[in-house]
């Protein structure tokens, strides 16, 4: 079965070397505190038989590994909520679905930062139309840094 | 940020523990009399704790690591690593790595149980990283999160699988997943890529991240929809597969694409959570993804799904509900040729103007991790239109339900086997053919990715009744087609590979067995009426030593519809022409038509009827024919 397999295996070898250019991978561009730092990247050369191999294969760089608490550590930090480091991290790591959700008033990551909050069942809907109706002061700048983010919603939400 | 790994074994081999004293000593071999007299190194449990299988070579663990081990022979030796688990009761020490009741915790507690363990007469250890960690994780149950096909690569069809700890939070986002994967070298092109990956040369490895990392990596990046089946199992069944994930932390087993890989190695996970159900011992020759999905849904470990789309999927569902002029808005804006202030301006409802700005910043997202946009084009893009969406109030969508598909593991199975009967000309024939995966074009598409076809080793023999010839009618080695759908947002480049032996007719009633191999690539449009209109260009080797010389190269095109008659009835409709630029360019030269329909019966049977029509210089011929097929 192994040696079937390994034929099988070769054949498919040879077939994507012809198609190989690079292997990209994943880019984790975790550099920067702020929009469209966090966001993985594709393989800029898309639509290869190399890419699709990967995807059964499933590599990795070696850029994950035990991520229980991931770091801030190199941004500056927020003032208000320095006790609540799951907060900080799940600003930091989903700062543009946040931005869109913010924007858009709804969404998972608005429902999961309103109960990173603690913000109760029956004021969510107030805290979202709060949110979106201050987007521009949340998000004034391309170069706005997350601390900021989250310094104005605390700001805002203890307003609200 | 990457923790230092740990050696504990090395550790514990340079430092020996202080002596012992002559209590511990008599403690030790009491707990190792019990260890026998109870059998535990025979154990189900304890060989699912440490990845051991038994095979014609005896007993040896898939974990590669040394550091795994207690015992400098506990990948082959379970009584000798049993023995070196007691011993490791007695270890004292500041250092938690070092310490194996905190570097092996799963472990422990289970031997703690079995032999009734007295804590008051052991050394008292506490494992504060440990505790933080559980305590962050804070596992109330878990789910098993399976990644369907990407639109573009059917490989990705098999799946991958990972496992979610679910915490108190309500947000799933919250969660830790759990990911085995091989550790690739950036350095390394296809070819090592290839067959380093399939002979076990990357090391694998498990990892714990936050789910919203990996709903990132898989819904945005890779544009693959994610199934999260909730695990029926108890909290203390969910704290062992934690403990056992905190006992894998930085220790590499080998990588085997076919076998030991991402989802084999989650099926141990789920063994120590759920000690009776028999998983891993389902699969030897390979194992695909989906596969292990249906062996834990067979072991009532799982009830249905929840479905969450990926964004391409998303992006597709908000269009749907747009007119194809205001799908034009939102491109408009896309390209820069409308700002997202004029959209707010012009008279519309409120509802499609926040529709038109939303399909535009999600497909700007899309861009930017595609890099079709620089980080300076998409923060200026992005923020324009969410500024501009943040004044339409309101946080009610009020688009129609996202429409879910098919969930994945109630599709066909990957293996096939088929029986058919057709004629060539007048020649009656008899066939029989198999493979051992994985989706055909024209197999039923619940829970496949419509228009993506990948098949292994499919064999197909044939026999002529009348002239009692029997022939290896065809085997693919591997047979790969993508037709992805182009449109307003998406522009995918479809392809095809194929590669194997035939059985060609030859002019004069002869034929000989051809070794081919025919890449192409193309374009694929998703037409309402038509279905998939495809055109793709081809080129093609044949090698055979009844061609003079020995081969023949062409250059051709391929056109056909794929169209989904009702949801059980598919059909394909091709034309395909190849002409002879190389070696025998007579013999290199073929039209072929086909028409070819698939009906699925049932989950496991399907009818195919295939009629065509083949010429090529000095031979033409009609053939047709009725196949039965049952999935497995």
């Amino acid at each position: 079965m192994k040696r079937i397999l390994g034929i099988v295996a070769l054949t498919l070898i040879f077939a994507t070397t012809s198609f190989a250019a690079e292997t990209g991978g994943l880019a984790h561009q975790n550099t920067g505190c702020g929009l469209g730092t966090m966001l993985f990247q594709a393989n800029a050369n898309d639509s290869s038989l190399l890419q699709a191999f990967q995807a059964t294969t499933n590599g990795t760089l070696g850029n994950q590994t035990f991520g229980i608490s991931s770091g801030t550590s190199e941004c500056t930090q927020p003032k208000k909520f320095v006790q609540n480091e799951r907060l900080n991290e799940f600003v930091y790591a989903n700062l543009d679905s946040l931005a869109k959700d913010i924007a858009q008033g709804r969404g998972e990551s608005v429902q999961t930062l309103a109960e990173l909050m603690q913000i109760a069942p029956e004021r969510r809907e107030g805290f979202y139309r709060n949110l979106q109706s201050h987007f521009t002061e949340i998000f004034p700048r391309e170069n706005v840094e997350y601390a900021q983010v989250v310094d104005t919603i605390v700001l805002l939400s203890s307003q609200g | 940020m990457r923790r230092p790994l740990a050696y504990p074994l090395l550790f514990l081999l340079l430092f020996p523990p202080p002596p012992v004293s002559a209590e511990t000593n008599t403690y030790t071999a009491e707990l190792k009399e019990s260890a026998k007299r109870l059998r535990l190194q025979e154990h189900r449990y304890w060989h699912a704790l440490l990845h051991y299988k038994t095979g014609v070579f005896g007993t040896e663990s898939l974990v590669d690591d040394r550091n795994f081990f207690l015992s400098p022979r506990g990948k082959t030796d379970p009584a000798a690593e049993l023995d070196a688990a007691i011993d490791g009761f007695f270890a004292q020490g500041e250092e938690e790595q070092t310490l194996p009741r905190c570097r092996f915790p799963a472990r422990y507690d289970w031997l703690i149980q079995r032999l009734a363990a007295d804590l008051s007469r052991l050394p008292e250890v506490s494992c504060r990283t440990l505790e933080e960690n559980l305590k962050r994780i804070d596992a109330k149950s878990a789910s098993l999160v399976f990644a369907s096909g990407h639109m573009n690569a059917p490989a990705s069809m098999f799946g991958h699988t990972l496992l979610r700890f679910d915490s108190s939070y309500e947000s799933p986002l919250l969660s830790y997943a759990v990911n085995y994967a091989a550790r690739i070298d950036r350095r390394d092109n296809g070819l090592a890529y290839a067959f380093k990956g399939i002979f076990g040369l990357y090391p694998g490895y498990f990892s714990i991240l936050p789910y919203y990392d990996k709903v990132k990596e898989y819904s945005n990046m890779d544009q693959r929809d994610l199934w999260e089946y909730r695990l029926n199992l108890t909290e203390d069944d969910v704290r062992r597969m934690v403990l056992h994930v905190m006992e894998l932390q930085g220790i590499y087993s080998d990588y085997f694409f076919f076998k030991e890989n991402c989802s084999y190695d989650l099926l141990f996970l789920l063994e120590v959570a759920a000690p009776s159900a028999r998983l891993t011992d389902r699969f030897r020759g390979f194992t695909i993804p989906i596969d292990t999905l249906k062996a834990v849904r067979s072991e009532g470990l799982v009830s249905d799904p929840v479905f969450r789309p990926s964004q391409a999927r998303k992006i597709r569902h908000m269009a749907s509900s747009l007119d194809e002029a205001n799908i034009r808005k939102a491109r408009s804006v896309l390209d820069n040729t409308v700002s997202p202030r004029e959209i707010l301006a012009d008279g519309m409802p409120d509802t499609t103007k926040g529709r038109i700005l939303d399909l535009a910043s999600e497909t700007i997202q899309l861009r930017y991790a595609k890099r079709q946009y620089t980080k300076e084009e998409y923060l200026k893009r992005f923020l324009e239109v969410l500024a501009a969406r943040s004044t339409i109030p309101g946080t009610e969508s009020g688009l129609s339900p996202l429409p879910v598909p098919e969930p994945p593991e109630g599709g066909h199975g990957s293996s096939r086997v088929a029986l058919a009967a057709g004629i060539r000309e007048d020649d009656v024939f008899l066939e029989a053919s198999g493979r051992p995966a994985y989706h055909d074009l024209l197999d039923a598409d619940d829970g496949f990715t419509p228009g993506s076809q990948i098949e292994f080793s499919r064999a197909t023999v044939r026999y002529y009744p009348d002239t009692g010839r029997l022939r290896l009618q065809q085997w693919d080695l591997i047979h790969i087609l993508s037709l992805a759908g182009r449109d307003t947002f998406f522009r995918p480049v479809s392809w095809k590979f194929r590669t194997g032996f035939a059985t060609k007719p030859f002019p004069g009633g002869s034929d000989a067995l051809v070794f081919s191999l025919n890449p192409g690539g193309g374009m694929t449009w998703d037409t309402r009426p038509l279905g998939l209109v495809h055109v793709l260009l081809e080129a093609e080797v044949n090698v055979a030593g009844k061609y003079s010389p020995d081969y023949t190269g062409g250059v051709g095109l391929v056109a056909g519809i794929l169209r989904p008659m009702t949801g059980s009835w598919k059909i394909l409709l091709e034309a395909r022409q190849i002409f002879g630029v190389l070696g025998d360019e007579k013999r290199g030269r073929e039209f072929s038509a086909v028409l070819r329909q698939g009906i699925s019966l049932h989950r496991h049977h399907a009818l195919f009827v295939d009629v065509g029509r083949t010429v090529s210089p000095g031979l033409h011929y009609n053939e047709a024919k009725f196949s039965w097929n049952i999935y497995f």
